[in-house]
């Protein structure tokens, strides 16, 4: 009888795997994309934000999330579980702070969120949280910006620039390309932007950025700030796409008139 | 000293024809300094039923919190509001539950109870800091001015007094008592309920 | 011999309190800051058992800061101190009680009022218009009692503090011999020299 002994969901498959945690990674890549991208001294949080319904406040819908005065998280995947994980990395940013009287670093607080959700890989009666978070912010005194990764299975990672949820790889993969270090804030935002662009089609008004400058320092970008930035990225893919027009039209010049240099010699 | 004189502080209901009564001074002090003249004592629990919580400053606001979760409850559940008996069995449960680290509170239940017939009775009692109820027909006290109000009360209750003349009653009880202790005084609040309202009136008192 | 006041005006709550930290009969240190501002429009001055004090503020601290961060929004003064009142209200029936005497200064800034409210270890919470814990308070109540004025402008207010200060150094066998003061008010709390 599977009575009070055979607890556990999160059990090993013949061939080592863990399809609960395969699950749940699932679940995060059905979720809606978020990006996180690193510059010299700042570091910018970009997350697809699903339409709100008409009658629905957008106050209360929020993928971007204060963990701390110097930390913030976006997340993808299971929305009920992020807000639970989100409040158990809430108090241990306050008790913490309680207990040694500084703030947590991101590195401590990214750790102490890739635990809970290992236990939960690895304990009875419970499944494994549905998100995979990325979590940005400052440590205290110092100016380097960080940005970690966690995943549904407790691994946890730094990265200069990363994606999560839908597409993920694709926003990955664009990154990989474009990409450079010490980015400006202009540059950082930027690049977030133009990566989620990559995915979302609906444009500007399904596009939250959060910026973080400096310890403490927050601001989330306004919806017009938003239209400016994609309005520019289109601008530059429409000069790109003259430019390489109007390389085409050339070569096919000099072809032609390369062709009609040699054809009255035969006529 | 006792910690039940600590804060200092004393109630009183009565009752009258078709109505009762409940009053409090409003002092908070720390043994004989006063800290504060505007010390609620006395809380309503529905449109016709009081609460009275004499004692120690600290369990007035707990039990006064737990009373409002433990009525919100019951409404909830009954989807009606709580008859002044039943509450009294209510405060009488809650107080024995803590028989042996008990709340230092002696509370005074006074309301209208509905009576099958449809109309309303004057309900009032006490309990001590166990809940040990104790249903009156004339009144109730409690409190660090409670002999004194004992004596007063004695004296100048009748049977069957109509709102206006049960408030002078208890009002003059009240105040003339406070005035012979130390603990208790510095105004007073008069709640007198009938059937269909309730009147409450601050009364200023010696205050000194 | 610590002494603590709060005194309420037009607009503002002004908290002070004395700066000593004592050890038997020696004072440790004069320049001890006994009024933790736990959020920008709410102080709070505390005194009573070395260790539990700091301890107990620090942790009302924290919590008003997480409820600030879970909800986007402070809480207002009189939740702020009925919190407080039901921590130290179960902390007197545990097993090791915080012996922690407070003063909370507030400005409640959705209707604009002041607040100061009185608790004590036992978790007694009392909104006053004017407060003192210690053996400053045998002084500086009655003084209030005649002095005190709830349409008071700030530098009446000060000139109030002042008084109750002189009353209680000249009449308070040890009496501090320094004074923080703090001031919460529509521009949140700042520090004020006397």
């Amino acid at each position: 009888m599977s009575g009070s002994y055979d607890r556990a969901l999160t059990v090993f498959s013949p061939d080592g795997h863990l399809f609960q945690v395969e699950y749940a990674s699932e679940a995060v890549r059905r979720g809606t994309c978020a990006v996180g991208v690193r510059g010299k001294d700042v570091v910018v949080l970009g997350v697809e934000k699903k339409s709100v319904l008409q009658l629905q406040d957008p106050r209360t819908v929020r993928k971007v999330v204060m963990l701390d005065d110097h930390i913030c998280l976006a997340f993808a995947g299971l929305t009920a579980d992020g807000r639970v994980l989100i409040d158990r990395a809430r108090v241990e940013c306050q008790s913490h702070r309680l207990t040694v009287e500084d703030p947590v670093t991101v590195e401590y607080i990214t750790r102490h969120i890739a635990t809970i959700q290992q236990k939960y890989t690895q304990s009875g009666g419970v499944r494994p949280f549905g998100i995979a978070t990325l979590i940005v912010g400052f440590d205290p005194h110092d100016t380097k910006p960080k940005l970690y990764q966690t995943e549904p299975g407790g691994i946890y990672s730094e990265w200069k620039a990363n994606a999560i949820g839908r597409s993920s790889k694709t926003v990955r993969e664009f990154l990989e390309k474009n990409h450079k270090d010490d980015l400006s804030r202009d540059d950082a935002i930027k690049l977030t932007v133009k990566s989620l662009l990559e995915v979302v089609q609906t444009g500007a008004k399904n596009i939250e950025i959060s910026v973080m400058e400096s310890y403490g320092k927050i601001t989330s970008l306004e919806l017009s700030q938003i239209e400016a930035i994609v309005q520019e990225i289109e601008r530059e893919k429409e000069a790109e796409a003259e430019r390489k027009r109007s390389r085409l039209a050339a070569t096919a010049a000099n072809q032609a008139a390369m062709t009609q240099r040699v054809d009255p010699p035969t006529q | 000293m006792s910690i039940m004189q600590y804060n200092g502080g004393s109630v009183i209901a009565m009752v009258g024809k078709d109505c009762v009564a409940i009053a409090s001074d409003l002092r908070l002090g720390v043994q004989s300094l006063s800290i504060a003249t505007n010390f609620q004592k006395i809380f309503p629990v529905t449109d016709r039923l009081y609460l009275g919580l004499p004692g120690l400053a600290s369990d007035v606001a707990t039990l006064h919190e737990r009373f409002r979760l433990l009525t919100n409850m019951y409404t909830i559940k009954e989807e009606r509001e709580i008859e002044p008996e039943t509450f009294a069995q209510l405060v009488s449960s809650t107080l024995y539950e803590k028989r042996f680290g008990p709340y230092f509170i002696e509370p005074v239940v006074a309301g209208m109870q509905k009576t099958p017939s449809g109309g309303y009775k004057p309900f009032i009692a006490a309990t001590d800091l166990i809940g040990c109820l104790n249903f009156a027909k004339d009144f109730v006290v409690a409190g660090t001015a409670s002999e004194k109000l004992f004596g007063v009360a004695e004296g100048l209750w009748e049977p069957d007094l109509e709102a206006e003349d049960l408030f002078e009653t208890i009002s003059q009880t009240l105040l003339n008592a406070v005035d012979r202790d130390a603990f208790s005084g510095w105004g007073a609040v008069v709640h007198v309920i009938t059937k269909d309202k309730v009147v409450t009136r601050k009364l200023k008192g010696r205050m000194d | 011999m610590e002494v603590s006041f709060g005194i309420t005006g037009k607009g503002y709550v002004l908290v002070a309190a004395d700066t000593t930290a004592a050890h038997s009969v020696i004072k440790v240190k004069n320049d001890v800051d006994k009024i933790i501002e736990l959020n920008p429009h709410l102080l709070m001055a505390y005194s009573g058992e070395p260790g539990d004090t700091v301890q107990f503020a620090e942790y009302v601290e924290r919590n008003i800061r997480l409820y600030q961060i879970r909800n986007s929004l402070p809480l207002r003064p009189p939740s702020a101190a009925s919190w407080v009142r039901k921590t130290l209200a179960q902390s007197l029936r545990s097993r090791s009680p915080y012996s922690v005497n407070l003063l909370l200064g507030g400005y409640d800034t959705s209707d604009y009022t002041p607040h100061l409210y009185w608790l004590d270890y036992l978790g007694t919470l009392v909104e006053v218009p004017f407060a003192a814990h210690g053996y400053g308070s045998y002084f500086a109540l009655s003084l209030l009692d005649r002095y005190h004025d709830p349409e008071a402008s700030l530098e009446e207010g000060i000139e109030t503090l002042k008084r109750c200060i002189a009353e209680i150094s000249k009449r308070l066998v040890v009496s501090p011999e320094r004074f923080k003061v703090k001031v919460v008010d529509k521009d949140g709390v700042r520090e004020i020299e006397l």
